[in-house]
This record gives C-alpha cells, structure tokens and sequence, in this order.
C-alpha cells in the first residue's frame, strides 16, 4: 500500500494569492459600478493585504 | 692569552654548534672583543650570542638594556594572547606564529610577534600577531567595521556611525569604505592562505594598489566638488542598492549577507524586480485611466489564482509583487477617478457667447483653463461640468456672477475663491444661492489628482493668457480668489 505524499502548502504563497485575489475583486466590483472605490476604502484594503503577506512571511520564517 | 682563547673556543664549538646564531662569522669577533667573553668563569651564555642585539657592539649595558626591551617586547603579545585567540580568528592553531607576520604590510606589531618567537624559544609559546582583516562574524556589508571593532577592542557600531556620518557630510564614507574593502584582506582569504601556504603576490597586490589609485581618481571630484555630486549620485545609488537588497530579501529571503558578489547579485535581481513591478505598475495604472479597469481587475484575479495555485504545487513568489503593483496601481487610478478620455495636454477654452458654452470640459492629464470672463452669462442657473484626470483646472468667472460649486478630488487641492480644502479623497461642496436677475453658474467638478482653483481674472490675467498661448511659463497670479460676488450675502 502506498502512502499517500501530503505535501503542505506554502503558506506566504497562499495567503498573498488571496490578498491579491480580494484585491482583484474590489477591483472588479468598481469597474462594474457596485462600489465607489475611494482612497479611503482602497487604504485600509491595500494595507491589510500588506501587513498579512508580510505576517504570513514572518510566521513561517525558518520552518 | 692565546692558548686559552683557543681552549675557550674548544670548550664552546659543540654548544655553537648547537645554536645556528652561533655560527654568524659576525657576531664572533664582536664576542671577542666582550671583557666578559675573556673570563672562563663569565663565558656568556650560547643563547646570549644567538640574540640580535648582540650586534649593538659588545658594550655590556647595551646589551642588557636591549635585552630588557626585548624581553618587554615578547612579554606584550602575551598579554593579548586571549583576544589573538578567539575562537572565530582563523589564525589560530592553524596559523604558525610568525611566519606570515612579516610578509602583510597592513599587519599591526607584527614585529614583536616574530620578535617574541624567537624569544619564546619555539612556535607553541608565540601569540599569532594581531591583524586587521575584514571580519566574517558579525558583517554587515563587507566586514570592514567589524574588523575594525574586533581590532581595536571596540563595538564596531561606532565605527559603522563614523562611516555613515562621514558619508552624509561629504561622501568621503564611501570612498574610505570602499579604500579599507581593498586593502584590508578578507579572513577567509587569509585563512585559506595560511593553509595552502601561498602568500599574497605580486600581482594581487598591484591589483589592489592599482584599483586604489582608480579610486583616488575617481574620488577626488566628488571629495572636492563634495556634498552635491554625493547627495545627487552617490546617495540615491546607495538607496536603489538598499531597496534591491530589501526587495530580494522579501522575496526570497536572501538577507544582506555574504560577499560583495553576493549582496550585488541580490541587489541587482531585486532592483530587476523593482523595475518589472514599475512597468507593471504604470502599464497598469495607464490601462485603468483609459477605461479599461475591468481587464485589469481580471488580470489581478488571475494572477491571484495563480499564486494561490502554486501554493500547493510550486511556489511563484517573484509573482506576488507584480501582482500587488498592479493591484495597487488600478486601484489609485480608480480611487482618484482619473479619466484620460480627454486626451493630455494644454487646454485653453474662452466661449465668447452662451452658444459657444459646452455643458462640460474634459482633459485627461494638464492644465485645463476655462475663461468666461468674455461669456454673457443669462439669467438663471447654468450647468457646467469639469473633469480632469491629472493636473491643474482653472475656471474664470465674471465678477457679477455666482458659483455654486460640487467638486470632488482625488488627491490635491480645492480652492474656490475665499474657501479651499485639500488632501486625500476631497470632497468640496459649497452651494451659494443668487438673486433672482443675477447669473448663477453651478459647477460640477470631477479631479482625479491635482488642483481645482475657481475665481475672478487679475489684472495679470492678460499675461497669463498670452503665456499659455506662447507655451511659456506661467506665474500663478491669474485668479483672484476674493470673494464669490455675484451671489446673496451669507
């Protein structure tokens, strides 16, 4: 019987992908008119896109 | 007399014969011509002809002196033996003491290291002399101020302040670094040296007096014509190698360690991505102003889901970055409602009657001048919309003309005569009300990034207006933001 390979995924990568993935959604959902993006809705977004790559980067550091 | 010189020079072959110093055909008459070396009784010691100072010329407080320094001389490295051996000093065990002292020029007491050698009477008793070389533990860039630190006992901290100190007041920081990282060998070059047993030669050297003249060189313009050349080149080539450097190590998480090939290496790919990240960024700021955001947005999705994709097959993290410039980039343009329908450049509208009025004035990115000045306005409310992308709107009214005004800005400023407001996202919105018979002209303006100003003409408005016609520059005087006349008193 083979054992099944449970390889993990690399977190920075996932967690950036959605950040970007939400990003692109935001986007998306100003080109078709559903929101006003502002700078004050773009701020808040871009940098809690920032600060959880960079916290995913930091936490996985070494392992 | 001479029996017993003879005799005495029996008696002592075997022991000279013992000491190869002994053998020197020089110090043997110097010997003879000792009054000591005459008394059986007081025949020196062979370890006494073997030392140097016996070529001082036989005079017997002479050589106690010399004696006496020598011994002092070899008692000093002992006394720093602890620090010479450090574990991290590759000189160590491995380095014989001594032997390559003498042939490194930069090497600091080298002399009383061999001094003290020869002195201990064999290798395992000789401190290895204390050298100044580029330190690996503990570097930063090129292990210059570790070294330094190391070699004088002190926190390199101080000298890494001394070396950015002297760089912000004149550059001569990074000219002294870049000297010290030629002329101060590597540890591990030294180490590597002193287990092969080569030794620097002559080529190598030149090499590095050679590169140290083409510094001086170059350096000396920028020493001389100082700070400006420092501060325009020097300083923003620094920050680009740092960014890089920060930007890889993000990235990838290849820190600023290493050699200078190394650090280079890391800089350069990071700058690379930095680059790739402002074109994708202006690429993609550019397409969202021309109306197509939502290919943009799609762009971002998909390279979100490819990011995320290879999270659980293969790691693409050099596309994280891109795909944030992006992101980022589209989404300022959006937050700022910039709109390069317009076109880009220099618009100048002068409607001379009410026919000629257009319901709205549009430019992508410039300036963008309506002057009413020469418009009879009717009675009533008139409509008018501005919208600007990026730079600098200006609306000239009649004096006896009100203006109620809606405008909204992205990011910059809004001054509508006596009032303004500026920053981000500013919203401006003041509606003035006119008496029956008066003009009133509401103003809808739309600024992506930039300036809205809505006023009366100045007396240099003429000038104003011949300028922008030349394409020459232009003063800022043209509108006279006083008070919005034509309207009711508040």
């Amino acid at each position: 019987m083979r054992q099944p390979v449970t390889s993990k995924p690399d977190v920075p990568s996932l967690v950036a992908g959605i950040a970007v993935l939400v990003l692109g959604l935001v986007l998306l959902l100003d080109a078709t008119d559903a929101v006003a993006l502002s700078f004050a809705v773009l701020a808040p977004v871009a940098c809690a896109a920032a600060g959880a790559i960079l916290l995913a980067r930091g936490l996985t550091r070494g392992r | 007399m001479d029996d017993r010189n003879e005799h005495i020079h029996d008696e002592n072959e075997p022991e000279r014969g013992e000491d190869p110093a002994a053998e020197d055909p020089t110090t043997e008459p110097e010997r003879g011509e000792d009054p000591a070396a005459e008394d059986p009784t007081t025949e020196p010691e062979p370890t006494e002809a073997a030392e140097p100072e016996s070529d001082l010329g036989g005079d017997e407080p002479a050589d106690e002196a010399a004696t006496v320094e020598q011994q002092a001389e070899a008692q000093e490295p002992t006394a720093e033996q602890p620090e010479a051996a450090r574990p991290e000093d590759p000189r160590g065990p491995q380095s014989p003491a001594g032997d390559e002292a003498p042939t490194e020029p930069i090497a600091a007491g080298a002399g009383a290291g061999a001094g003290g050698g020869a002195a201990g009477g064999g290798p395992a008793a000789a401190p290895p002399p204390r050298r100044l070389l580029r330190a690996r533990q503990g570097r930063v860039l090129g292990g210059v101020c570790a070294g330094l630190g190391r070699y004088f006992n002190t926190d390199p901290v101080f000298f890494r302040i001394g070396a950015i100190v002297l760089t912000l007041i004149g550059g001569a920081g990074v000219l002294l670094y870049l000297a010290a990282l030629l002329l101060i060998p590597k540890e591990d070059s030294v180490a590597q040296t002193a287990v092969d047993g080569d030794s620097v030669d002559g080529r190598s050297r030149a090499l590095v007096i050679a590169g140290v003249a083409v510094l001086l060189v170059i350096a000396w313009p920028f020493l001389l014509g100082g700070g400006l050349i420092i501060w325009g080149l020097v300083i923003p080539l620094a920050v680009l190698v740092a960014a890089g450097v920060l930007v890889w190590w993000l990235v990838s998480g290849e820190g600023p360690s290493g050699d200078a090939g190394d650090i280079a290496r890391r800089a350069a790919l990071g700058l690379g991505l930095l680059v790739l990240c402002g074109i994708v960024a202006v690429g993609g700021a550019w397409a969202a102003a021309a109306g197509g955001e939502a290919i943009v947005a799609a762009l971002v999705i998909a390279a979100g889901g490819a990011i995320v994709a290879g999270a659980f097959l293969k790691p693409v993290r050099w596309l994280i970055l891109p795909a944030l410039a992006l992101a980022f980039s589209a989404g300022a343009v959006s937050a700022a409602g910039i709109d390069l329908d317009g076109g880009v450049g220099d618009r100048y509208y002068n409607p001379g009657s009410t026919v000629d009025l257009r319901d709205r004035y549009e430019l992508g990115i410039g300036e963008l001048v309506v002057d009413l000045t020469d418009t009879d306005l009717p009675a009533g409310d008139t409509p008018l919309e501005l919208d600007l992308g990026v730079g600098s709107a200006r609306l000239i009214v009649p004096d006896d003309v009100c203006v109620a005004t809606s405008a909204d800005v992205g990011m910059g400023y809004a001054g509508v005569f006596d009032a303004d407001n500026e920053g981000i996202d500013v919203d401006f919105d003041e509606q003035r009300t006119a008496p029956p018979d008066r003009s009133r002209l509401v103003v809808d303006a739309e600024i992506g990034v930039g300036e809205l100003l809505i006023g009366h003409a100045t007396s240099d408005f003429g000038e104003f207006e011949a300028d922008f016609h030349d394409g020459r520059d232009r003063l800022d005087n043209s509108i006279d933001r006083g008070m919005n006349t034509g309207c009711d008193s508040r």
